[in-house]
């Protein structure tokens, strides 16, 4: 299992200064890897699996140089075995399952992630739906959608990322960011997903906070009077 | 539910299941990167070296014994690939100079606090510790950093635990005269 503490073995010297150095070791800076480098990972790991598979198959069947049809057949076998096989559990199956699981949790996240930074808006947008359901459990992909609300090209995405983000107006870090970016919003579209979302979920303070923004005359007029008779509204 | 240990993941990858090495490879990949960075110095050369290293797992899976921990097992290869790394670059290119990386750690994780209440001498340890051969540098950062008994500390280094030992006495020796040497003024612990 990997070590969330820092664990060392147990050194011990006569040396005052050796020891006092060994304790001040702790404190070396210790660099995260780049998100790049798991990404590249996993594609090579792909790669090099989904070829390791296929070789190992043709060896296993003694076929690589045999022709199609003898493949054909042999998967068909393979297939009817692995069919009686899933229909019988085997002791640590629910394990494997369990890992298997994990794994998929973590090549979604990875796709999100992935999706998130694509050259396409298309593809950003999707990738933006996609993290919808999972935003709640997983900061890295909150930071990214949060990137995503500030910085695309395209208002559409992040407008959409301003969406998604919703559930998370009440916590401190989402929820702070979001309204800084309510403060700097220039695109009428961003500032209306900015307002409807905190019409609709803000507590007190952010709806103050709208309030404000509205009177200063720092949202788009059609917004500003939205707002206004938004709060006037429920103040009645 | 508890968690499937790491001997039972690298045999179902030995049995074929590739998808498990990315179980093993989220546990440890930041682990072994820190030390890959530590011995290169060169975060580019580490994540490339980090991501071999998992793939040669995944290439000798099914050698791996039930002798040792899979953690000791897996520091063995990134040991053995480190070093070639080493080997090669000290046969065809220039390293990257100490002092960039080490400065290049101040300006990163240097805050003004930090400094101000004196742990600038990190930065000298840094120094000092980078300047020791790299099997004293590794048996030191494994030891500190990522394993907890020599027994599975000399799995990693391919030694018996009596010499890992001994390895670890005199590389803290060598750290100690290199620290005071750079002008490393010992605190209290």
């Amino acid at each position: 299992m990997p070590d969330k503490k820092t664990t060392s073995v147990p050194f011990e010297s006569v040396d005052t200064a050796e020891q006092n150095l060994w304790t001040a070791l702790g404190d070396l800076p210790r660099d995260e890897p780049s998100p790049d480098m798991r990404r590249s990972f996993y594609q090579r790991l792909e790669q090099a699996s989904s070829r390791r598979w296929s070789e190992r198959l043709r060896d296993w069947l003694g076929m690589r140089n045999n022709a199609g049809w003898i493949t054909a057949s042999a998967c068909v076998l393979i297939g009817f075995g692995v069919a009686q096989l899933t229909n019988q559990p085997q002791p640590g199956d629910q394990d494997r399952l369990a890992a298997l699981e994990q794994n998929i949790n973590l090549l979604n996240r990875e796709l999100i992630l992935d999706r998130l930074q694509d050259e396409a808006p298309g593809t950003r947008l999707a990738g933006v739906y996609d993290a919808r359901n999972v935003v709640a459990d997983d900061a890295q992909i909150a930071q990214a959608l949060l990137q995503r609300a500030a910085t695309d090209r395209s208002s559409s995405v992040r407008s959409a990322a301003i969406g998604a983000l919703g559930s998370q107006l009440n916590s401190d870090t989402v929820g702070g960011e979001l309204m800084s970016l309510l403060e700097n919003a220039d695109s009428p579209i961003v500032q209306l997903a900015l307002a409807d979302l905190v019409l609709r979920n803000g507590n007190a303070m952010q709806l103050a906070q709208l309030q404000r923004l509205a009177d200063e005359k720092r949202l788009n007029p059609d917004i500003a009077r939205h707002v206004n008779k938004s709060l006037g509204s429920e103040s009645i | 539910m508890q968690a499937v240990s790491d001997e039972q993941l690298i045999e179902w990858v030995a049995n074929g299941d590739a998808s498990c090495l990315g179980t093993l490879f989220e546990r440890y990949h930041t682990n072994v990167y820190q030390y890959c960075l530590r011995m290169t110095r060169n975060p580019g050369y580490a994540e490339d070296i980090t991501q071999e290293i998992f793939l040669r797992v995944l290439k000798k899976a099914g050698s791996f014994r039930h002798e040792g921990t899979f953690k000791g097992w897996l520091f063995n290869i990134a040991r053995n690939l480190t070093l070639d790394y080493l080997r090669k670059q000290k046969r065809h290119a220039a390293p990257v100079p100490m002092d960039e990386y080490t400065e290049s750690q101040l300006v990163d994780h240097h805050t003004a606090e930090q400094a101000a209440s004196g742990s600038e001498q990190i930065g000298t340890l840094e120094k000092a510790l980078a300047s020791l051969p790299p099997h004293y540098q590794e048996v030191i950062w494994l030891g500190r950093f990522e394993f907890h008994s020599f027994k599975h500390l000399a799995q990693a280094l391919g030694c018996k635990t009596g010499t890992a030992r001994v390895r670890m006495h005199r590389a803290m020796q060598q750290l100690n005269v290199a620290f005071t040497d750079l002008g490393g003024v010992p605190h209290d612990a």
